[in-house]
């Protein structure tokens, strides 16, 4: 059931908030006082996605801003939903920089399916940065009424 | 990509107070000799979800996304509140030129710096007899 959705990369995850924290903790001695701040959000899976269920089908969003349709793709790979993609560093020629959050880079997400899926029936749109994918049920795995007999 | 159209004023009354959840956008912030540029994470906000105000040397982003409707989720990993930000902008930026577009979900707001302002060039010549 739901169990099924844990991310694989849990462990990942918590080394990097602890990462994350001991970074707090010694930026503000930090000894140069660069001036091209390049801060890089920290790596939390990325994109960060959704998932709905329907009666007939599953439905993930994922935030991808910056990517265009050829930047990202999406496949059905055994009992997983896979999204791959990579958004590319854009800083403009010629710029300077002074604040970088946006994290450029390539990415590779596995999202367990907590049922069977059609496959060949998947689809997937993109719009204003958002990836929306829906997974119909496969047939034995929607639910099915049972008729009760009088006995 | 789609223009945005930014709202100007120059009064003193205070932005109006905000009620809807908001985070703040990822942001990358570029700097040439004829303009900064800011570039904001904006996904899920259509075009017409974008206000950008400039009130003094404040330029306040809004980004409003449409409200959902979907069913509970399984998974949750971000909420789908709309994107808040403000930039105190420097010195020597035109700001009656400041444009903005978005484009797959991300906002670019581009500020002209007053011509005043473009770093001149200084031609060195060799004094003669060097």
């Amino acid at each position: 059931m739901l169990t099924g959705w844990k991310d694989f990369d849990d462990t990942l995850r918590t080394l990097d908030r602890l990462q994350r924290r001991a970074g707090l903790v010694l930026e503000p001695f930090e000894p140069f006082g660069s001036r091209e701040r390049v801060r890089l959000r920290a790596r939390a899976p990325w994109p960060a996605t959704n998932v709905f269920e329907t009666k007939e089908s599953f439905v993930v969003k994922a935030e991808v801003p910056g990517l265009a349709e050829g930047d990202v793709s999406v496949s059905v790979e055994e009992d997983a939903l896979v999204i791959r993609g990579e958004r590319k560093a854009v800083v403009p020629e010629g710029y300077r920089i002074h604040l970088r959050e946006r994290a450029p880079g390539a990415f590779t997400r596995k999202l367990p399916l907590p049922a069977r899926v059609d496959a060949d029936a998947v689809s997937a749109t993109l719009s204003h940065g958002v990836l929306t994918v829906t997974l119909p049920k496969a047939r034995e795995a929607l639910p099915r009424q049972i008729a009760v007999k009088v006995g | 990509m789609n223009e945005v159209t930014s709202t100007h004023s120059n009064g003193t009354a205070p932005a109006k107070a905000y009620h809807r959840r908001a985070a703040a956008p990822s942001v990358d912030v570029f700097e040439n000799a004829d303009e900064l540029l800011i570039v904001a994470d904006v996904p899920g906000v259509p075009n017409d979800g974008i206000d950008l105000q400039v009130q003094n040397d404040t330029l306040t982003l809004t980004a409003r996304r449409p409200q959902p409707s979907e069913s509970p989720a399984l998974v949750r990993e971000y909420e789908e509140t709309d994107f808040v930000a403000t930039f105190r902008i420097p010195a020597g930026i035109d700001t009656a030129a400041i444009a903005a577009e978005t484009k797959n979900g991300t906002l670019v707001v581009r500020l002209p710096k007053a011509a005043a302002a473009k770093a001149r060039k200084i031609v060195v010549r060799p004094r003669s007899g060097d």
